[in-house]
């Protein structure tokens, strides 16, 4: 019968020799083959090497398989002795176990922060129900806006869109109920809104919201505001736009209030139940606009493809369709529409889709509300990579430099007959379980970090909430496990490597010569640590240089007072009686807050290039409100006097080309586009009229007097009791305008707060630098004791021979010493240099120079000396007689 | 502790390994199962039956003598024990005691000798 020609397939039977306990083999072999054969005579071929397969595969059975084998494929119990040895390792060696879970933690608890950060921001739009099919359609030039015509032209055109829907923001003012009155601000929408998003109405019926003109869904907050408890389906308001700032804080400055007519509220949305990109208080039916059109109170951009500025559109892709489709539709309606080449401005417009989960991370150029563009990730997750980095560093180098110590295990190991990948494993688990141990200290770091971190002048805008959810937990674990791998990797391989003849046999000798990478490792982590130190230090500096900056104009005791539409004039006129008020003058816009309008001017029939100068709508009393010094000429004439006086800076007559300030008064210029002629009343002191962070020269300014552009008050009271003056001034505010309530700033805190943003960037840095500093320290520390601790008999031995304590803490600390001395050489340079990128794009800065490079360098050094000192004059102390007598 | 019931799939394999004598083996067996019941059974699986019978003391095993088939390789012949015969006897004795017990079957029990 053996005779056949076929076999049993091999691989199979390879297997079963894998697996298979040995005195089983003869039998079950020749069962098999027996059956095999059988198969055979009574199946095909195919069956029986099948039926072969399975009959092995059903060996697989506790009773048949080679004990040996079964540790080998499991691994169970190896694994426990890893940890376990781990742990004890871990728990033998307090000190360097201490330093590195402390390091990592510290390291780890920013990473996390920024994990908390992004999962804040993921949750954002995360309850659309159709949401992984909903696209936000951006434009080529970073515009997160497109054409009003686009969604009907998507949805008309193409087959690619299931619904499409624009929103316009618009409403923007105050709706007035029985005397009530709330701000709005919000978007025009069309009812396919409700059809695309998830957003509930509480009350009122979505499919009919927003159907008829004169209709709005508004949030739950606004309509307590506005009805109280009532319910406030098929009331009304009266809704009069005053042109807000919506969707974005610098979007408009306001104007005075337009009625618009009566609205119904047909839906009420609760806005505190949905994180959302888009935000409103209202939303207005897109059939009100014809009317408002009419009515020539909005304009009208209804087949206006050249204007992109506010509408966003999305789209509704149909299920069966992909986003290359989309796309390609896209590119045809480019294509078809952009006909025109020599318009600048559309010839190379593309519509490009953005996916609903990405549009909170990824912020585009005028996008609905303020968060962190990518870029703010980008820099927090590189100073975050960058301090995880350095702990990692210190892992490393503790563990290598504890090899020593280890050799001898590791031979042992070896001679007993662990391969390499045992002791790899071996030292990564007990990586791991430091990592692991540094993320409970991490997490409780968090829970300090997250509040300061709220706490920023920042997260005003970016409303950061940081809860800790269980999928956070996970990541968390996830990424302590890899960190653990990471700072673990090195050591791993690099000890497993020994020599185990070498190890055992000259376990002091055998591993010389590595301390190149240690060294290099340390220093890396001081000059990072410098560098931090250095460009915190000089951030501060220049922070503290703007809040005491002189701006050219006396800033203190001045009110802005937001007019809100109020007639200049009679408020004047009203606070004038106020005896705590000794000047009042009016400004469109605020100085040096952020915001400028340009006029370009030059000398009338001339051939000369305009002269870019910012104009600055203010009366008479500006310049001596202020207590800019006029130079030559008089101040800015009372309206009464003429529309075309205006008063120039020093600057602007310069770059005008006039010799002496006398020269120009009295003289006309030309204005570019509207070819006004203007004459110069006079001529006034540079002031810093621009954001001090900006990079470009001081500009010239012209002061013009056109009341009707007037937006703010600036009230001067005496200094004695501020707060008390403003009390007044509400009171008389009062009276000209009952419903507004009074806004205003002083001038001063106005001006410091445009700060709070560099000194955000100085804490963060700061606490950057403190770690990065931290963690290097530590590292040192963990180093200078382990030297000291394998020098002990040298230094016993040393002392006996007459050496001094001094000599003995100068031999130990050299070493470190001239690790920092290097790391001082190279991280100086370093930091002058790449500081030097940003600091010399500003036009109004602080000079790296050699006091920021000295702070940064003591700070440094004093740390560095400290904790090398304590190790080794602790060890040069030492009574030689207890580190010699013992052997 | 050892087990000394038997289960249904054990009680079978007992029988074979009795009823086929000195061809008691692990395939034959497992052979002879799927022809009397019509099901399929690996021979892995019956070998670890009659491993476990074996550690329960209802089997004893050898290793046969080699011969040309299966290239030339011994079988282990397994023999039932005077224990396996009485696990047997008392799970036979059991069952019939059931059997008697319930109404449908009762009576009916006499194996063809009444008319």
């Amino acid at each position: 019968m053996r005779k056949s020609k076929h076999n049993p397939p091999r691989p199979a039977q390879k297997l079963l020799t894998l697996f298979l306990r040995r005195d089983l083999a003869e039998e079950v072999t020749g069962d098999l083959e027996e059956r095999f054969d059988k198969m055979m005579l009574k199946t095909s071929l195919l069956r029986a090497r099948f039926d072969y397969w399975r009959q092995v595969l059903n060996y697989i059975r506790p009773f048949a398989i080679r004990k040996g084998r079964l540790q080998k494929i499991m691994h169970y119990g190896m694994v426990r002795s890893y940890f376990k040895i781990g742990w004890r390792n871990i728990v033998k060696y307090k000190a360097f176990s201490a330093i590195n879970v402390f390091g990592l933690a510290l390291a780890m608890s920013v990473c996390m922060l920024i994990i908390l950060m992004v999962a804040d921001q993921r949750r954002y739009d995360a309850f659309h129900a159709k949401g992984d099919r909903i696209y936000r359609i951006t434009l080529s030039t970073n515009y997160a806006t497109t054409p009003l015509p686009l969604a009907a032209a998507i949805k008309n055109n193409y087959t690619v869109a299931e619904e499409t829907t624009v929103l316009v923001p618009g409403p923007a003012g105050d709706a007035v109920y029985q005397n009530k009155l709330a701000e709005m601000r919000g978007y025009f929408a069309e009812p396919s809104f409700f059809s695309i998003f998830s957003f509930a109405l509480e009350k009122g019926d979505v499919s009919t919201a927003l159907q008829q003109p004169y209709t709005a869904v508004i949030s739950q907050e606004l309509a307590f505001q506005l009805y109280g408890n009532d319910d406030p389906i098929g009331k009304t308001f009266d809704f009069s736009d005053r042109q807000l700032a919506f969707p974005q804080e610098f979007d408009g400055i306001g104007a005075p209030p337009v009625p618009w007519g009566t609205f119904t509220v047909t839906g009420v949305v609760d806005e505190s139940k949905y994180k959302s990109h888009l935000a409103f208080d209202v939303l207005m039916s897109a059939a009100t606009q014809p009317s408002l059109i009419t009515a020539k109170k909005i304009e009208d951009r209804t087949n206006a493809w050249d204007w992109f500025y506010r509408p966003y559109t999305f789209v509704l892709l149909k299920e069966d369709k992909s986003l290359a489709e989309l796309q390609t539709a896209l590119d045809d309606l480019s294509t078809r529409t952009y006909t025109d080449k020599k318009n600048e401005q559309t010839k190379d417009l593309r519509f490009i889709p953005q996916k609903l989960s990405d549009i909170q991370l990824n912020l585009r150029g005028n996008d609905t509300n303020n968060r962190l563009p990518l870029i703010g990730y980008k820099f927090l997750i590189i100073l975050a990579c960058v301090i995880m980095i350095t702990a990692c560093f210190n892992y490393t180098n503790l563990s290598v430099a504890r090899a020593l110590t280890r050799a001898k295990e590791i031979g042992v190991r070896k001679v007993t007959g662990a391969q390499r990948g045992s002791i790899v494993a071996q030292f990564l688990s007990e990586s791991v379980i430091t990592s692991v141990i540094a993320l409970v200290l991490a997490v409780g770091f968090l829970f300090l970090l997250a509040p300061a971190f709220k706490d920023l002048w920042l997260n005003k805008f970016l409303k950061f909430e940081l809860p800790s959810t269980p999928d956070v937990y996970v990541v968390f674990l996830g990424f302590a496990i890899l960190i653990g791998l990471i700072a673990g990797i090195y050591p791993a391989f690099y000890l497993s490597k020994y020599n185990p003849v070498k190890a055992l046999k000259n376990p002091g000798t055998s591993q010389r010569g590595k301390f190149g990478l240690r060294k290099t490792l340390s220093v890396v982590q001081f000059v990072i640590s410098l560098f931090f130190i250095t460009t915190a230090i000089l951030v501060y500096r220049q922070f503290s240089y703007y809040m005491q900056f002189d701006y050219g104009f006396k800033s203190e005791n001045i009110v802005n007072i937001e007019l809100q539409g109020v007639d200049y004039e009679k408020l004047k006129h009203e606070l004038s009686s106020i005896p705590e008020v000794t000047n009042i003058s009016a400004t469109d816009i605020i100085p040096a807050t952020g915001t400028n309008n340009g006029m370009d001017i030059k000398k009338p029939g001339t051939q000369d290039e305009y002269i870019q100068t910012t104009v600055l709508q203010t009366d008479e009393n500006f310049l001596d409100n202020l207590e800019v010094k006029i130079l030559a000429g008089k101040n800015l004439p009372p309206r009464e006097q003429g529309a075309n006086f205006i008063v120039i800076s020093e600057k602007a007559l310069q770059k005008l080309g006039f010799a002496t300030p006398h020269d120009a008064v009295g003289q006309t210029v030309e204005a570019r586009w509207s070819n006004e002629q203007l004459v110069i009343a006079g001529v006034f002191e540079d002031f810093t009229y621009r954001l001090l962070i900006n990079t470009r020269e001081v500009n010239p300014i012209t002061l013009r007097n056109q009341p009707t552009a007037f937006q703010y008050a600036n009230v001067k009271i005496s200094s004695k009791d501020p707060m008390g003056a403003v009390k007044k001034i509400e009171a008389q505010w009062k009276k000209i305008d009952p419903i507004h309530p009074l806004k205003y700033e002083f001038f001063d805190q106005q001006l410091a707060s445009m700060q709070q943003g560099v000194f955000d960037l100085v804490k963060i840095l700061g606490f950057i630098a403190f770690l990065a500093i931290a963690i290097s320290c530590l590292g040192l520390l963990g180093m200078a004791t382990y030297t000291t601790e394998r020098r002990t008999k040298e230094i016993g031995i040393r002392k006996v021979l007459g050496a001094a304590d001094f000599t003995i803490a100068r031999l130990l600390s050299k070493e470190f010493m001239m690790m920092l001395l290097l790391a001082i050489f190279i991280g100086v340079p370093l930091s002058y240099f790449i500081n030097n990128m940003w600091l010399q794009k500003l036009t109004t800065r602080v000079e790296f120079g050699i006091t920021t490079a000295l702070a940064g360098v003591f700070i440094l050094l004093a740390l560095g000396v400290i904790t090398i000192a304590s190790q080794t004059i602790r060890a040069s102390k030492a009574n030689p007689v207890n580190s010699l007598k013992s052997e | 502790m050892i087990e000394t019931r038997l289960g249904e799939f054990e009680e079978v394999i007992l029988l074979l390994t009795g009823i086929l004598g000195e061809e008691a083996y692990s395939f034959k067996i497992a052979e002879e199962f799927e022809t009397q019941t019509k099901r399929s059974v690996s021979i892995g699986a019956v070998h670890s039956t009659l491993n476990r019978l074996e550690e329960k003391g209802f089997l004893t095993s050898k290793v046969g003598n080699a011969t040309a088939e299966r290239g030339g390789r011994r079988k282990r012949i397994y023999t039932i024990t005077a224990y396996g015969r009485r696990a047997l006897e008392s799970a036979r004795d059991l069952r019939m005691s059931l059997y008697n017990q319930f109404p449908a079957f009762a009576g009916k029990m006499d194996f063809g000798f009444s008319v």
